[in-house]
């Protein structure tokens, strides 16, 4: 049970720890520089069947919030960086992607315990965790609150 | 001064006899497994973890471009197969395919097709086969097969496949009447 405990995903009402990876330029992209928006953090991979499905969701859901404050930073697991570009063309990709190359032994992984993909966080603009894998109608609707639409 | 130099080089020369020894002894060094189950087993961390805490287990990694788990056993450790699929299980999937590679020659497999490797007795599947070729064996039996090959391969198998355990008669080549047997091909 202890290792349960140690164990457990980050939980809603905390603020999200932070992440700073590269970008497929090389450049660092921090969520804590994402404060003042709404966040949607993306854990995926190109191996990932049910995340490239979630993606297609996230594809035409993106426009219609991201000039309302909304922003995605999804962080991809994958260890050939030349899958990962492929992934984000080919799922039509247009929002914020890092990458944290070690798969499942990666520090973003470990820091946010995360033990499954796609698995995603929703913050709201002040950095605080306010749900996790939200999808379809119900990101929708969470969105629209959250934007204080 | 000459007597503990002495000693020392009785030493050494007992460590590498030992180390001989050891290498010569037919062992599993590492293993491919294709877990199956109702969602993507390579998007879950939980099979890398369960494999990860088994005493025999030195590494596991997931092949992307496979889709199977690559695991390396700790060196001399006694490879259990059934704790291989009971951890996979218990992460909420099943084994599809279990390989596993090793060092077998100059390995002697008796009459009926059984060999051992490790601590444990593995038995070709078919009637017949008595060869080792190779470094790799696949594991027939039951859980470490989906549901469809077993019951193609079940037909005219060897009948240890159906209990995975050693009949009668095969006390005559020191295997206990229902002693867990593995099954394997080439």
């Amino acid at each position: 049970m202890i290792q349960r405990g140690a164990d457990a995903q980050i939980k809603q009402g905390y603020n999200a720890p932070e992440v700073a990876l590269p970008s497929a330029t090389g450049d660092t992209v921090r969520l804590s520089s994402l404060k003042g928006k709404v966040v949607l953090l993306d854990f995926w991979a190109s191996w990932c069947g049910p995340c490239r499905v979630s993606n297609k969701g996230l594809a035409k859901l993106y426009p219609k919030f991201k000039d309302k404050g909304f922003e995605i930073l999804g962080v991809s697991l994958d260890e050939d960086h030349a899958d990962w570009q492929k992934a984000v063309k080919k799922d039509k990709i247009s929002w914020l992607q890092v990458i944290d190359d070690g798969g499942w032994e990666s520090v973003t992984v470990n820091k946010w315990r995360i033990s499954a993909i796609p698995t995603s966080y929703l913050i709201n603009k002040e950095g605080v965790l306010i749900a996790m894998d939200l999808e379809g109608k119900e990101l929708e609707k969470a969105l629209r609150q959250l934007l204080g639409e | 001064m000459k007597y503990a130099m002495n000693m020392i080089k009785r030493f050494f020369i007992f460590c590498i006899l030992l180390l001989q020894l050891q290498t010569m002894e037919a062992q599993f060094t590492r293993a491919d497994l294709q877990a199956t189950g109702l969602t993507c087993a390579l998007c879950s961390n939980a099979i890398n973890k369960a494999l990860g805490i088994l005493p025999f287990v030195a590494s596991v990694k997931a092949d992307i471009k496979n889709s199977s788990f690559s695991i390396v056993f700790k060196p001399g450790a006694s490879v259990n197969p059934d704790e291989i699929s009971k951890a996979v299980e218990d992460a909420g999937f099943f084994v599809g395919s279990l390989q596993l590679t090793g060092t077998f020659s100059g390995l002697e497999v008796k009459p009926g097709g059984l060999v051992k490797i490790g601590q444990y007795w593995f038995r070709f599947y078919k009637p017949g086969l008595n060869k080792l070729t190779g470094q790799t064996v696949k594991l027939m039996d039951k859980s470490f097969l989906t549901a469809k090959e077993f019951k193609k391969i079940s037909a005219g198998a060897v009948p240890s496949l159906k209990t995975g355990r050693a009949e009668r008669g095969m006390e005559k080549d020191g295997i206990k009447s229902g002693e867990r047997i593995y099954h394997i091909s080439n």
